[in-house]
């Protein structure tokens, strides 16, 4: 089965200039909890709901006055939209997420693949990512 | 097997007067997404990374200003330390949460069980979690 049949497609994007206090409305007004940082279609970051709060307060960061780009992570950790979901879920677990952002091949968002996505369709997947994650209480 | 096989018994706690900005640094420095909050010895609330992005950063609450209290969850989903994890695993699918307060039969807290840590003893208990909660949306 292929990521592009499981993946979620409706992304919520945020650009790398706004502030923390318009990135957690966003992530709070849409339901979710991560958005991919996006400039001029290019992929920069990921900003979660726990960047803009507890890592921006753990540094010292005013959240109208941050922009989201000094606090996401950069490192983003992507899968092609036409890989096997076995191979998703081992990139996964070897960097110890439940989400992927998930890229066609121009290398332009295509969704995000998550845990909870793969859990109907193969529970040992799911389980494997989970129990590979440092727990996050 | 038992929830206290698999539950995580090193548990931070905040209580309902701490400030939203401490919890933020007492979460970043213990690495945890969420803290039971404890009064008189009773567990009164929860309260998450995702609480403080939402209910204190969106809304341009101040985070030093604003005590747990008013943002918490106080209908905390609370399991036995001997309850069977089947149980336990049919709490959370019930109640559409990833984890659970665990008290002793003195009601004192004494864990968290979360899905990460119900995916060590059982792959399928885990995915079924996650089945249930993706239903909501």
């Amino acid at each position: 089965m292929k990521v592009q049949e499981i993946m979620s497609t409706n992304v919520e994007t945020v650009m790398p200039n706004v502030s923390l206090r318009a990135a957690a409305r966003k992530l709070s007004n849409f339901n979710v909890g991560a958005l991919p940082v996006v400039d001029d279609g290019k992929l920069l970051g990921i900003i979660t709901d726990r960047d803009v709060s507890v890592y921006a307060i753990a540094i010292g960061r005013d959240p109208q006055n941050t922009e989201v780009q000094t606090v996401m992570t950069k490192n983003v950790i992507t899968c092609y939209e036409d890989q096997n979901i076995t191979e998703a879920a081992q990139i996964m677990e070897a960097h110890n997420i439940r989400r992927l952002t998930v890229l066609n091949r121009n290398d332009e968002i295509a969704g995000f693949l998550t845990v909870d996505d793969l859990a109907p369709v193969s529970h040992e997947l799911a389980g494997a990512v989970l129990q590979a994650v440092t727990p996050l209480h | 097997m038992k929830v206290k096989d698999l539950m995580s018994t090193v548990v931070e706690f905040a209580t309902p007067t701490t400030s939203a900005k401490d919890a933020a640094h007492q979460m970043h420095e213990t690495h945890v997404g969420a803290l039971p909050v404890v009064d008189d010895e009773k567990v009164v609330g929860m309260i998450t990374d995702r609480d403080i992005c939402c209910k204190v950063i969106a809304t341009g609450h101040s985070a030093g200003r604003t005590p747990l209290d008013e943002i918490m969850s106080k209908d905390v989903a609370t399991c036995f330390e001997d309850d069977d994890i089947g149980e336990a695993t049919s709490l959370m699918v019930d109640k559409h949460v990833r984890r659970l307060v665990v008290v002793n039969h003195d009601n004192k807290l004494v864990g968290l069980l979360s899905i990460d840590d119900l995916a060590r003893g059982s792959h399928d208990m885990a995915s079924s979690i996650l089945e249930a909660s993706a239903q909501l949306h």
